[in-house]
């Protein structure tokens, strides 16, 4: 009697307890994470760090980053503003909030698409005149020939670009800079730009070089009469592993393909050559030049513009570097300074041979070499 | 179990005192009773717990609970009242623990946690171990209804000061968001754990409802049951890390001796 009494005002109470103390619905989110992150178009190096307020998104810095639609997830509920998906330029950190699911709570993040990689710029906004001086006549004024394109390397020293300029000085006949092979142009993609054209050298045309194809090139040019094509000295000494070789063009084909005898090659359309090697100097050579600067076996890196077309607008070109010849770099040899770089760019692509089209304009701006 | 044998061995202790006393009543208790004054001495326990009410939505989900055994030791003055003795007004002097150990899944539930030496305010989400226990000195003021010779009503106020008091436990199995939901966050997982300890907020006196009943099994010997309620919070108003009031609400079940 006693028990079930107390049994019963036992129940009775938990009963009540229990009524008055049941679990409520759930309540809106208040948190207002980013939870995932993932983007396309872009090559992530290592996975994306989201903290509590950033995320960061790691990539080479050749990454072209002006157009990118990071996709998001967040806490259930939550909003995301500009909404996951939206393309961006993120060549900026860009900022999102996001909205809490009861709307009582918002976060910023600051996502960002981030590189260590280190890069040697060349903007072509700089150049300087090769100045001649008649040596016969100390009284006539120094006159203004060509363009001699300068830029920094990558330890801010000034380096003057290698052109062919001085090799069509002879055939010039009094032409203006901006008729020479290669020049500075106004209108760049930033700034000002170089410009490689192909043009005629007419009077030279009896000794096989009937053309010159606008050239630019990381090296000197010393006049070689006997064999045009070893004028060119491409590469100055690198200590670095490159990379990756990024920049801007724009290219238009001259109409009429000849070889060095001027003959016409119907049906051969002229294009246009971006290269660069990373090659092994010692034993006696110090350069490529213009015979073996593709096919040289001291080649160890290459990097080239293989899909260069017609175009009238800037277009962006990112090129890796990859062994050739199953050679690799030997960091000692690099430390030590036994490899030379050469970054060689030319109107027509067979123009060290004198085959091109007379016309043939390539525009060249904004190159960023990277390397490791 | 345990505490089964406890309300056994207290009900046996009842029954040998009832047996002994229907015998041996003093001539000054006969005339205190002639007069209309009762004496009782009860003992027995207090079930319950200090909860919201109603839950808040933060908790989702009660994963264990358990009242734990706490004792009180009371005794009671009656003075009934008019000719027929129907009614009466009572008062008491009680000790009393009121305690419970809860563990309990939480989503956004504001709490302050001690994380490597200091403490840190922020909203919890996870598992939440509580241990709340007080000593209370607690005086009730009640009426009485004496329905037959059998059963007696009561029902009044009640207040108490603290003697003791712990309120802490820990937090595991979640995170922490420090300051507010978007905070930085802090994980416990993977069996690690913060402690908190709230027992420097608790309130040093409460007041509250009481309702309950005797039931005279024999002439001395009684079983009582009795709700108490109370009305305040147990934590002090200016104590805001716990976001909602916790009012404990204990059922006390004991026996009694009537002199």
């Amino acid at each position: 009697m006693k028990k079930e009494s107390i049994r019963l005002a036992l129940l009775v109470l938990m009963a009540g307890l229990m009524l008055s103390s049941c679990i409520r619905e759930e309540a809106l989110n208040a948190e207002a994470d980013i939870t995932d992150v993932s983007v396309e178009g872009v090559t992530l190096i290592r996975k994306p760090v989201v903290t509590n307020n950033e995320v960061l998104f790691y990539v080479n810095g050749w990454q072209e980053l002006d157009r990118l639609s990071p996709k998001f997830k967040t806490t259930d509920g939550a909003t995301i503003e500009p909404a996951s998906g939206t393309e961006r330029d993120f060549t900026r950190p860009q900022s999102y909030t996001v909205t809490s699911q009861d709307g009582r709570w918002k976060k910023t993040y600051k996502v960002s698409f981030v590189s260590d990689d280190v890069a040697t710029e060349y903007h072509f906004d700089n150049m300087k005149w090769y100045e001649y001086r008649d040596s016969w006549n100390p009284a006539a004024p120094v006159q203004k020939l060509f363009h001699i394109l300068v830029d920094k390397t990558s330890d801010g020293h000034e380096f003057e670009w290698g052109s062919g300029n001085s090799g069509f000085l002879f055939a010039a006949n009094g032409a203006t800079a901006d008729k020479y092979p290669t020049c500075q142009e106004e209108e760049g993609y930033k700034g000002k730009c170089a410009k490689l054209q192909t043009v005629s050298t007419a009077a030279f045309a009896l000794l096989g070089t009937p053309i010159a194809a606008g050239n630019l090139f990381t090296g000197t040019f010393e006049l070689n009469f006997s064999n045009p094509a070893k004028s060119t000295r491409f590469g100055v000494p690198f200590r670095k592993k490159p990379k990756e070789l990024v920049g801007y063009y724009k290219y238009k084909a001259g109409p009429t393909f000849t070889d060095k005898h001027l003959n016409k090659i119907a049906g051969r359309k002229d294009s246009l050559a971006v290269y660069a090697v990373l090659f092994e100097t010692g034993d006696g050579v110090d350069y490529l030049d213009g015979t073996n600067s593709l096919t040289s076996d001291r080649i160890v890196l290459l990097a080239q513009l293989k899909e260069g077309r017609e175009t009238d607008e800037w277009t962006r070109f990112s090129i890796p570097f990859k062994a050739v010849g199953g050679r690799s770099v030997d960091p000692e040899k690099l430390r030590q300074g036994k490899y030379s770089l050469a970054i060689i760019m030319s109107s027509s692509k067979d123009g060290a041979a004198f085959n091109g089209a007379v016309g043939s304009t390539l525009y060249v701006d904004e190159l960023k070499l990277f390397s490791e | 179990m345990r505490h089964t044998n406890i309300i056994v061995a207290i009900a046996a202790w009842g029954c040998v005192l009832s047996g002994r006393a229907q015998t041996d009543r003093t001539p000054a208790l006969q005339s205190a009773e002639h007069n209309g004054w009762e004496y009782e001495v009860k003992a027995g326990v207090n079930i319950g717990g200090a909860s919201p009410l109603p839950l808040p939505v933060e908790v989702r989900e009660i994963n264990s609970y358990s009242p734990k055994f706490n004792g009180t030791f009371e005794g009671t003055v009656t003075r009934w009242l008019g000719r027929n003795r129907r009614w009466g007004l009572s008062a008491g002097l009680r000790i009393e623990e009121k305690g419970m150990l809860t563990g309990a899944t939480v989503k956004n539930y504001s709490t302050e946690i001690v994380y490597e030496g200091s403490r840190v305010a922020g909203y919890w989400t996870g598992y939440v171990k509580t241990d709340y226990n007080t000593t209370l000195l607690t005086v009730p003021l009640l009426a009485d209804y004496r329905v037959n010779d059998r059963w007696k009503l009561r029902a009044g106020l009640f207040s108490s000061v603290k003697l003791d008091g712990d309120f802490s436990g820990y937090v595991s199995d979640g995170y922490l968001r420090e300051g507010t939901p978007v905070g930085e966050k802090l994980t416990f997982d993977d069996g690690s754990s913060a402690p908190y300890d709230f027992s420097s907020h608790l309130r040093h006196f409460q007041w509250g409802g009481q309702l309950g009943a005797t039931w005279c099994a024999f002439s001395h010997f009684t079983v009582n049951a009795d709700l108490t309620w109370a009305f305040s919070n147990i934590f002090e108003s200016s104590f805001k890390t716990v976001s909602f009031n916790l009012y404990p609400v204990y059922l006390k079940l004991g026996f009694g001796y009537r002199f």
